[in-house]
């Protein structure tokens, strides 16, 4: 049985707590254990980083450290959180190896604070990489029950899932395939467009909020274009942007777009015979029906 | 082995269209070399930028099978293996020309925007620095070492090809130059700094512009890390500001707060900080109000916060942090 040290982030303890539901129940339907880290921290989604390198190499370690704790990987569910917990974690292996007085600083704060040491000897993995990765492709294949045969899905990877670590294991990052191969084992059909490894805007949205709105107006009318039934992301920080703000974003763009964007774990936990209502589904602000109806719900 | 080429051509006045070349050539020549070839053997009129073959001009700077690169760094093997192209499959290699420019032939784009852009954060050394003293400049290894990084730029353009934020906003100076602003920043010459560091402090064409989509780190050729360096600057700009400064300076700052509070990020008092400003920037609360709303009305509000177990020994250790990060810029300055 897999087993993960779980870090659920902010955002799916917050505003998209659908999120959080669904990792659970997918996790549940593949006999995946997931323990809570419920000590750790938020990452700092990469502006812990502007204060200081160190700020966000310590905050994450105590929170590497944690799963370390439990001898578990560490999993997170959003693209943003992967990208910096896990390059983090590549920057703190290196160091352990090729810079060791950093690598000591950033553990003596965690003892001075009577955190446990960091030691890097764990990895940190999204649960999109824990699908095709540790759980398999083919498994999850097998376990279908209810095929999404006819939904047209469009990935929304997220920018730090695919470029915030030095080195990406299991994909490329300019031409993902990892989104594309979940969806044809689901038996939905993935939409390749424009658009599906950039930035939604989200960073930008609290003070530049017209930049952000463009181009979340320009991926959501590309995968539009391109016949997408809806939008499928690893990410909630993209999903805020691309669901939450979609009808600000559709004034902005001068059209009504209207296109659900459904998080990774609520798609395959549908195939797999999860309830819509227990995946949150009615949580979002735009209506998920249309994708609902498709698949006979 | 066969390698198919598919070349994006245009000029101002066409559409772009697709042509295909196939080539006879060993899977350890580079990209360049195969397009010197179809230039030499199939197809004179081929048009694209080229110089050194040694990564060293940033000439021959296009996009090659979806990122943009140098064509004289990259090889036909590193490709396949990129690709995944199956032993026995015939490669195909998808030429375009870089991105965020016009096109003025095939893979030559116009990179006027791109130098006026990197003129605009004055990329020299100061005047006043410029006037000779009787001995020369000294600086020491160290002192230089804090711009190895952006030093090794060879403006090819590849990271403003691929910037998101530019993609949305032509104001935004670009990673490039940007970069080059961190190169001065560092630089112990130049005495600018603080007029350099107010006019990059600004969400339009300065620092905040940037949305860290992380494309410039990840296809520079050079290891300059503009993003990395963009991040530099924004901890200077930082460290001497305060929330009232501006949103995007409150955004980090109430960002850190709540995290120092709550271990985790209370979204609710989040957006009230940051956008309405302690209820100071009425405006800020109109425009996100609706938001709200449409969040309350779809069960998505969080209605109640859950601070991390962890939360005390957080708050603990970001204060150590900061004051030993604190210390060393006191006794830097």
């Amino acid at each position: 049985m897999l087993k993960y040290a779980y870090f659920p982030g902010c955002v799916a303890q917050g505003a998209c707590s659908e999120l959080d539901l669904s990792t659970k129940a997918l996790a549940k339907k593949l006999d995946i254990e997931l323990l809570e880290l419920k000590r750790a921290a938020c990452c700092g989604s990469g502006t812990f980083k502007e204060d200081s390198q160190l700020l966000e190499d310590t905050v994450n370690a105590r929170n590497i450290a944690l799963a370390e704790e439990l001898n578990l990987p560490l999993l997170t569910h959003c693209s943003t959180c992967q990208g910096v917990i896990g390059h983090v974690d590549e920057r703190l292996k290196d160091a352990k190896e090729n810079d060791p007085e950093y690598f000591d600083r950033v553990n003596g704060f965690l003892s001075q604070e009577h955190c446990t040491p960091y030691r890097g000897s764990t990895d940190v993995k999204h649960l999109l990489w824990a699908i095709v990765s540790d759980y398999g492709i083919d498994k999850v294949r097998e376990k279908v029950s209810r095929k999404l045969s006819g939904l047209k899905c469009a990935s929304f990877y997220g920018c730090y899932l695919l470029r915030g670590e030095s080195h990406l294991a299991y994909d490329d990052p300019y031409n993902p395939q990892s989104m594309e191969n979940v969806f044809e084992a689901v038996g939905a059909t993935p939409i390749i467009y424009e658009g599906r490894t950039k930035c939604c805007g989200w960073p930008l949205s609290s003070y530049a909020t017209d930049k952000a709105f463009s181009m979340a107006g320009m991926h959501l009318q590309a995968a539009i274009d391109a016949g997408a039934d809806c939008l499928v992301t690893p990410c909630p920080l993209c999903h805020l942007n691309l669901d939450s703000r979609q009808p600000e974003v559709e004034k902005a763009w001068g059209q009504k777009l209207g296109l659900p964007v459904l998080h990774l774990p609520q798609l395959v936990a549908l195939a797999l015979g999860v309830s819509p209502k227990e995946l949150g589904m009615g949580k979002h602000v735009v209506s998920t029906r249309s994708v609902l109806q498709k698949l006979g719900f | 082995m066969q390698i198919e080429f598919q070349i994006l051509r245009q000029t101002p006045d066409t559409a772009p269209k697709l042509d295909r070349f196939t080539v006879e050539a060993d899977s350890s020549e580079t990209i360049l070399s195969c397009l010197n070839r179809i230039k030499w053997e199939q197809d004179g009129s081929l048009a694209f930028r080229k110089n050194c073959r040694n990564t060293i001009c940033g000439s021959c700077s296009m996009r090659i099978n979806g990122r943009s690169t140098l064509a004289c760094k990259e090889n036909i093997a590193g490709e396949m293996a990129r690709l995944g192209t199956a032993s026995g499959e015939t490669p195909t290699m998808t030429i375009a020309p870089l991105g965020n420019l016009p096109v003025v032939k095939d893979l030559i784009v116009d990179m006027k925007p791109f130098w006026d852009d990197l003129e605009k954060v004055e990329p020299y050394v100061s005047t006043s620095s410029r006037q000779l003293p009787e001995r020369e400049f000294l600086q020491s290894p160290d002192e230089r070492a804090e711009f190895n990084a952006t030093g090794n730029c060879i403006l090819c353009g590849a990271c403003y090809s691929e910037c998101n934020a530019k993609e949305v906003n032509p104001n935004f100076v670009g990673p490039h130059a940007l970069a080059k602003a961190q190169r001065l920043l560092a630089d112990d010459r130049d005495d600018r700094r603080e007029a350099r560091l107010e006019s990059f402090d600004n969400p339009d064409s300065g620092v905040w512009g940037c949305t860290r989509c992380y494309y410039c780190n990840s296809v520079c050729p050079m290891e300059v890390s503009p993003l990395d360096r963009i991040s530099e600057i924004k901890g200077e700009i930082l460290d001497r500001s305060t929330k009232d400064d501006s949103r995007p300076i409150r955004h980090r700052k109430v960002l850190l707060e709540l995290v120092e509070e709550g271990g985790w990020i209370d979204e609710r008092k989040f957006s009230l900080q940051v956008i309405g400003n302690y209820f100071k920037d009425l405006q800020g609360l109109l425009d996100i109000a609706p938001l709200g709303l449409r969040m309350l009305a779809n069960g998505k509000f969080p209605v109640r916060f859950d601070p991390s177990e962890g939360s005390a020994e957080v708050r603990g250790l970001i204060a150590a942090v900061k004051a030993a990060t604190q210390a060393t810029t006191k006794a830097g300055a």
